[in-house]
């Protein structure tokens, strides 16, 4: 039972529709006397409705499907081999970035050679493939949308279908330089090649064109758009032929 | 319940819990990420949960704690918080209609419990009760918390008309 006047609370729950049916009839009647207080209801209801309004065009949206409960729940499945994933995001992270802790020494000696991080992902993912991926692109448009969520303007992924190489999954993964992203290109017998974008970090720092190789695995670099980039493939594969930019 | 047949009473939300996430995150994609993380958490703690009270309610508990953890996260690695949000961040979407602009651009300013407050209050016609329930808090803070949000959206759509976005462009 409201008592009158109203106190502001019991104006708020007659908006929403929560008071009960005497006190709302009682509170009827006080608005109707005073339009002062009536007309700060109504634009509370006004604002309300107009809410209602902009906001039903969100309930339209199409659907997407990854969303759909049954598949979540099969997502749900492969849990444990996600957790053992973000273990290994964890161990990567530390691996490819670290200045810090015990590790310093030889990460400090392994960063001072350019993208040194690219081909140590290229390790980890396309040659011992020990994590699942985090987007498998069905083809370049989509894996470029994919990338484009990440990073703003930077270099388009290089198209190497004349070579036989398609774009087919997707890993991000955090540095000391900041965010960065593996695309792993594969060919029909199996070979690949992965194109690697981070940010040039703190330092800023930006990478003349070169090329390089270390332990079995080759390099070309080069930085622009913001970020630096690496294509890493195998060196007893030829290097990707790709187009200057 | 058996596990399955909540997929059909899910299906039916997805559209909402979507439309709530997108007043959280003001970004679709990131949106998304979050209503499946939601579902996810959902369909696993289904099994200890005692039926009582509105799904819908404790779905949108579930996402409001969700968005709170993600965001705490990445204060705390302030690195990767283009991951979360997303870069463009506070770009209106298409679909909001013109008459209501002001309103909408409103109610983006307001903070994150605001927003919630608003959607679960005035958009899907929660109870206070349950509202209290999610945010673990008396009904009286409920009410003191809506009426505050209520008068910041009162005075920021006033605000909007009385200094239109021109001015600010010089």
């Amino acid at each position: 039972m409201i008592s009158l006047p109203p106190s502001e609370r019991d104006l708020h729950a007659y908006v929403d529709h929560q008071l009960l049916e005497s006190d709302r009839r009682l509170l009827e009647t006080y608005l109707a006397a005073h339009p002062e207080v009536a007309a700060q209801v109504q634009a509370w209801q006004h604002d309300a409705q107009l809410l209602r309004a902009s906001l039903s065009g969100a309930l339209q949206q199409p659907a997407n499907p990854a969303l759909d409960p049954a598949l979540v729940r099969q997502r749900i499945k492969q849990q444990s081999r996600r957790h053992f994933a973000t273990a290994a995001v964890l161990l990567v992270a530390v691996s490819l970035g670290g200045l810090g802790g015990w590790h310093a020494r030889e990460a400090t000696q392994a960063s001072m050679l350019p993208m040194a991080d690219a081909m140590q992902a290229f390790r980890l993912f396309a040659q011992e493939g020990i994590m699942p991926a985090d987007y498998n692109g069905q083809d370049s448009g989509t894996m470029q949308a994919w990338l484009d969520r990440y990073f703003n303007q930077a270099h388009r992924l290089p198209d190497l279908s004349q070579s036989g190489f398609k774009p087919v999954s997707g890993r991000l993964l955090t540095t000391e330089q900041g965010a960065a992203a593996m695309v792993l290109y594969e060919d029909p017998h199996g070979r690949r090649i992965s194109f690697y974008i981070r940010p040039p970090g703190p330092n800023n720092g930006f990478l003349p064109r070169g090329q390089r190789s270390a332990d079995g695995l080759q390099a070309q670099y080069w930085s622009g758009g913001g970020y630096n980039y690496a294509m890493v493939s195998p060196t007893d594969q030829p290097p990707p032929s790709m187009q200057p930019f | 319940m058996p596990m399955h047949e909540l997929d059909e009473p899910l299906r039916e939300l997805i559209p909402r819990l979507r439309r709530f996430a997108v007043s959280l995150t003001r970004n679709a994609s990131s949106a998304d990420d979050l209503v499946q993380a939601t579902l996810e958490r959902a369909i696993n703690r289904w099994a200890d949960k005692r039926i009582e009270g509105d799904l819908r309610a404790w779905l949108f508990s579930i996402l409001y704690r969700q968005f709170l953890d993600a965001h705490r996260r990445t204060r705390r690695y302030a690195r990767m918080l283009e991951f979360f949000t997303g870069r463009d961040d506070a770009q209106p979407s298409v679909e909001r209609t013109v008459i209501a602009q002001s309103t909408l651009q409103a109610f983006d300013q307001l903070n994150t419990e605001q927003r919630a407050l608003l959607l679960w209050v005035s958009v899907e016609g929660l109870s206070y009760k349950e509202v209290a329930d999610i945010l673990d808090v008396p009904i009286g803070t409920v009410m003191s918390r809506l009426s505050r949000a209520r008068q910041a959206l009162r005075q920021l759509s006033d605000g909007e008309i009385a200094s239109p976005s021109l001015r600010i462009l010089k």
